[in-house]
């Protein structure tokens, strides 16, 4: 059992190998494709040509493109993503350090929207078309139709400005004074918590209302269990199905997206880090930085697939 | 009876934006690009319904100019993502093997790719205006699409009728025209629904981010992301576009779930 | 699920009343500024930008600087000789400075400083001005004695001082040689009234007081004079965000914003625990023409876009009536700038609709690029065109990406592009940063042999009178020719909370955090 399951988990990952140099081919690749040069943006409107020469040089930016893929692939498979043009730190630390920023938000807010997704979609499906049920969808439906930034920004302007409850700005790492990381983390953890609530609430309940049409529900109940029975031990691992696979899409997104909450919230991200270093035309950076989302993302999408038989016996992880 | 409910109150919302953005093409109260300096940000009057922005120019006017911007971005942009996904989602999910195997990876590549990445990357082959969001937005969502449509496909592939299909001696393509895509439609048009929603919301990520359909042509995406500096100050600047964004995404999210309703009887409860 | 949902929220108001204590305080002691964004390293003149430039001119000090009123003057340096022919400058160094690991500076460390500059590997940002490709060219430094250093140059050059001092050059600093570690940079230590203290990449740069800072006697003068560290600590974080400066600093979680967006200034004047100051700057924002493009390389077609714009409306909506409109390319802070450089054209749509008719226009569109990672640049933009409408131009705004723009600008590729430059000290500078061979130097806007011929007589001789002469000449070939119209100088306002004392801006704009207290609040 466990053998076929390591062999599984083999093979998925042996085939994330493919997906990860397409990705870095087409990064690579259009990065030197797009105008704007890291070398004239570091050097600013004042650049002599020969200083950009210079500072390309120097950046090995002057060689064929191909080579300056082939070298960089070299580099990678040693381990090492090279440094950053704009800070000259390792890439590969900087990721990791950026990540933990990003992690712990965005794991927080899944988790904490998921906690209350969940039983509120359910809720809402087996109450459905009462009044309680329109007021969590029409709640859902709000929380979703708000972007993210704007939502944001009024929390930090309400809670942080006015009411004074946390601070606007700032950040320290949990491991040095987690009391004071979690007053830094609270107000994004909860912006992105209520955005995903609205998605996975609808999800659950629509999944939810499904399921408790189906035949073997039916036959459940026939049978005389009790409601509170149905609903756990038959929709509950259903509805939470498709809302695992929507959650895996959504971490996996989420990497990217999480560039806009971190800078309203000044937090030194993994998505704003991305976003600079585009801007910048932070080469290795950059080209790290999706490599590394990339395999994330092919990680947590494993996991998701793995953890399905768990929910739903009929399916196996094949 | 709640079906109905959610269709009207979907519809009618909907609606009034779609109007909206159509009445602008002929008409709007003033010109939504014209710079009146001495009149900047001023507060809702008689005159302008919605007040000024920072440059003087009609706040109400940018909004109906912006909704037929936004709307017709997000349409074409979902129609991009559906037509990338039907084709690929289609190939992939029929004909299985090395074939299926390639195209995922592909997909998953570019399912890892972010938005802002795409978006940069084609607005450079197609210069700085809303048919590069479109391509690049359709690019980033279209890997949603194949997914489920490629589920779908690999669901109903086991299925008697398609079975009695090849049975019968239909080619594959007339098995999957016939058989199979009608069967699609169901759960593409509810993606569809929401995939509307999202790329609303992702052009206004992509205005704050300074990469979105660029000024000085009002989008809702870019009049909210502009409005933010101002959000004590002038507070309407920002309200405006935002409301604008809610109702129509509430509006096709409910659309959405009638839609899902109705399908329902016809789905196998898969 | 209900008690859930109100367990969670006991929870969180808890943690949130726990917690907020600690929030937003005035930390005693460190005088908390805001950075737009991170430094790029400690290394004084070889890996920096303009906020590191801020930062490092704290720690690190210079033979010269830029006194306020952006002439020259001796901060490590005691006195500075000039020989009758202008080829030598002896240096006579302060016997009192101390660098931060209490050692005494002495002239090695000036030669060691100076080789580590001139080393073409190391990619100084002054390297040509010092090689002979540009101000000057250094033949030789020598320390004939621990106290003096000597400059020999091939040839005069009368802006040799003033390049040594640019704080973009890191000041050419004097650092201790412990600052290196073999060949690779360590961490700098200075002469500057602060030390380096924490770097926390992507978040903050803390600097601690110097106790033994040999402060110059005098008030503060620009980069020079008495420069006492009032605060034990400063620390510059990294806020990018402006909406989320406004809030840190109305919120108390900073202490001060050096340079706050115009349209803010309003909201910070009603509030009675904020000051602010105002400050006009070096740097020039304009709109610029390509004189190869074939519709604008009809000069008339340029001035009549000139004629269409209503300076004092433009500016006055741009910078929400802070920054002065000026038709120079030299900055009004400037002492070279009298009345040839005052003189504002005024809108005359008339006569530009008879010049365009003149050169045959016919409402072919002209494309004008921007960006918005500069909101000036934005406005100016949309103001142009609106202005340029009204006398029958009809100009396309397209907004770019920042790299994008500066690329295009770079080689030349547009026809008109609202851009900004940075801070130039010196009249000379700044029609270099606009003027040269077009085929060398794609970037430059005016290629005019007459005006590139006095402005390379500008920077040889020092005569003032001379030089006011030729500035003035080149005054009138610029609204002759009109290759731009340049528009003002942006006026930088800082922020302070009420119980920060003594922070003042200057026109050179990087923010001095000597001689600023924090009162108890």
């Amino acid at each position: 059992m466990s053998s076929s399951l390591a062999l599984y988990v083999s093979r998925r990952l042996l085939w994330t190998l493919p997906t990860l140099l397409l990705v870095g081919l087409l990064v690579f690749v259009l990065m030197r494709l797009v105008p704007g040069d890291p070398a004239l943006l570091i050097l600013g409107d004042a650049a002599t040509p020969e200083q950009l020469e210079s500072l390309r040089a120097q950046y090995g930016l002057d060689r064929p493109v191909a080579v300056q893929f082939v070298l960089w692939l070299a580099q990678v498979v040693q381990g090492d993503l090279g440094h950053s043009i704009t800070s000259g730190q390792e890439v590969l630390p900087l990721l990791l350090e950026r990540f933990q920023v990003s992690a712990a938000i965005v794991l927080a807010a899944v988790a904490a929207a998921v906690l209350l997704a969940v039983p509120a979609g359910l809720y809402a499906a087996w109450k459905q078309n009462s009044v309680v049920d329109t007021m969590v969808v029409a709640a859902a439906t709000f929380f979703l139709s708000i972007p993210s930034f704007w939502l944001g920004l009024l929390l930090l302007l309400f809670i942080g400005l006015k009411l004074g409850l946390v601070p606007v700005v700032g950040y320290v790492p949990f491991a040095e004074d987690w009391r004071s990381a979690i007053t830094f983390l609270i107000l994004p953890t909860i912006t992105l918590a209520l955005i995903e609530l609205g998605v996975l609430t609808r999800m659950a309940r629509a999944s939810a209302i499904e399921t408790l049409r189906l035949e073997y529900v039916t036959h459940a109940r026939a049978k005389g269990l009790s409601e509170r029975t149905v609903l756990l031990r038959h929709v509950l691992p259903n509805a939470f199905a498709p809302t695992w696979t929507l959650v895996g899409l959504v971490l996996g997104n989420l990497l990217g997206g999480i560039a806009v909450l971190e800078t309203v919230f000044t937090l030194p991200g993994l998505g704003r880090l991305l976003v600079d270093s585009i801007f910048a035309r932070d080469y290795p950076v950059v080209q790290g930085c999706l490599l590394f989302t990339a395999f994330i993302y092919v990680l947590v999408n494993l996991v998701v697939d793995l953890c399905y038989p768990l929910f739903d016996p009929r399916v196996s992880a094949a | 009876m709640k079906l109905r409910a959610n269709a009207v109150i979907g519809s009618v919302l909907v609606g009034v934006v779609v109007l909206m953005a159509f009445v602008s093409y002929a008409w709007t109260p003033a010109n939504p690009l014209r710079v009146q300096p001495r009149l900047r940000l001023q507060p809702p009057s008689m005159q302008f319904l919605l007040g000024t922005d920072e440059f003087g120019r009609d706040v109400l006017s940018r909004l109906m100019a912006g909704a037929g911007t936004s709307l017709l971005v997000a349409a074409c942009t979902v129609l991009v993502a559906l037509l990338l996904g039907v084709v690929v989602g289609l190939v992939a999910g029929y004909v299985r093997g090395w074939v299926d195997r390639l195209l995922m990876v592909g997909n998953d590549a570019l399912l890892a790719f972010p938005g802002i990445l795409l978006a940069l990357g084609v607005m450079v082959v197609l210069g700085a205006n809303k048919w590069g969001i479109v391509l690049a937005l359709g690019l980033a969502y279209a890997p949603t699409a194949v997914r489920v449509v490629r589920g779908t496909v690999l669901s109903l592939r086991e299925k008697e009728y398609v079975e009695a299909s090849r049975v019968i001696g239909n080619s594959g393509l007339r098995t999957l025209f016939v058989h199979v895509l009608p069967n699609c439609t169901a759960p593409l048009v509810v993606l569809a629904t929401s995939m509307f929603g999202w790329v609303i919301l992702a052009e206004s990520a992509l205005s704050f981010l300074g990469l979105g359909v660029p000024p000085p042509a009002p989008t809702w995406g870019n009049m909210l992301s502009s409005g933010r500096p101002y959000i004590e100050s002038a507070a309407w600047l920002g309200i405006a576009p935002g409301a604008c964004i809610a109702i129509t995404l509430l509006g096709v999210n409910l659309v959405g779930d009638a839609l899902r309703d109705w399908f329902d009887p016809r789905m196998e409860g898969a | 699920m209900k008690t859930a949902l109100i367990s969670t929220f006991a929870v969180l108001a808890a943690a949130c009343t726990a917690f907020s204590a600690a929030v937003a305080q005035p930390q005693a002691g460190t005088l908390r500024v805001r950075l737009n964004a991170d430094i790029r390293s400690t290394d004084p003149g070889l890996n920096r930008d303009a906020n590191t430039d801020a930062v490092m001119m704290h720690v690190v000090e210079g033979l010269v600087a830029y006194r306020e009123d952006a002439t020259v003057g001796p901060l490590l340096a005691q006195s500075v000789q000039t020989s009758p022919d202008g080829l030598t400058y002896t240096f006579k160094l302060r016997p009192d400075v101390r660098f931060h690991n209490g050692a005494p500076m002495t002239a090695d460390d000036v030669v060691f400083t100076w080789n580590r500059y001139m080393k073409p590997s190391n990619n100084w940002r002054c390297l040509p001005e010092f090689d002979g490709r540009g101000v000057s060219k250094v033949v030789s430094v020598q320390a004939p004695d621990p106290s003096t250093v000597v400059y020999t140059l091939e040839k005069p050059a009368a802006l040799f001082l003033a390049t040594l001092a640019r704080t973009d050059c890191g000041a050419a600093a004097v650092y201790h040689r412990s600052s290196l570690d073999g060949d690779k940079w360590k961490e700098p230590v200075g002469t500057g009234p602060f030390k380096l203290g924490e770097w926390r990449r992507g978040q903050f740069i803390e600097l601690v007081r110097h106790d033994a800072y040999a402060a110059l006697s005098g008030k503060r003068d620009g980069n020079t004079g008495g420069k006492k560290a009032e605060v034990a600590k400063a620390r510059f974080v990294v806020i990018p965000d402006s909406s989320a400066a406004k809030a840190a600093l109305l919120s108390g979680a900073i202490d001060l914003n050096p340079d706050i967006n115009d349209e803010d200034m309003a909201e910070y004047k009603a509030r009675k625990d904020v000051v602010l100051d105002s400050q006009p700057s070096m740097d020039m924002q304009g709109l610029l023409f390509q004189t190869r493009d074939p519709l604008l390389k009809d000069p008339r077609i340029r001035r009549a876009i000139a004629l269409a714009i209503d300076m004092p409306e433009l500016v006055a909506t741009v910078t929400t009536g802070n920054a002065k409109p000026s038709r120079s390319v030299v900055p009004a802070p400037s002492s070279y700038y009298k009345t040839a450089q005052a003189a504002l054209p005024k809108r005359d749509l008339a006569q530009a609709k008879k010049l365009l008719a003149e050169a045959g226009y016919k409402g072919q569109p002209i494309k004008m690029l921007a960006t918005k990672r500069y909101e000036s640049v934005y406005k100016i933009a949309v103001m142009a065109q609106a202005m340029a409408q009204e006398a029958g131009i009809q100009m396309d705004v397209e907004v770019l990406e920042w790299a994008t723009l500066l690329d295009r600008y770079n080689k030349g590729d547009y026809q008109t592009m609202a851009f900004t430059y940075s801070s130039r000290l010196d009249p000379s500078l700044s029609f270099e940063m606009i003027s040269g061979p077009k085929d060398k130097q794609p970037r430059k806007v005016w290629e005019n042999p007459e005006a590139l011929d006095l402005i390379a007589k500008s920077s040889v001789t020092a005569d003032r009178a001379k030089r006011q002469a030729l500035f003035d000449q080149l005054e009138a070939l610029l609204r002759a020719d009109v290759p731009a119209v340049f528009l003002y100088s942006a006026v930088n306002t800082s922020a302070a909370r009420s119980y920060v004392t003594g922070y003042q801006g200057w026109p050179l704009g990087l923010p001095r955090l000597w001689g600023v207290a924090m009162r108890n609040p």
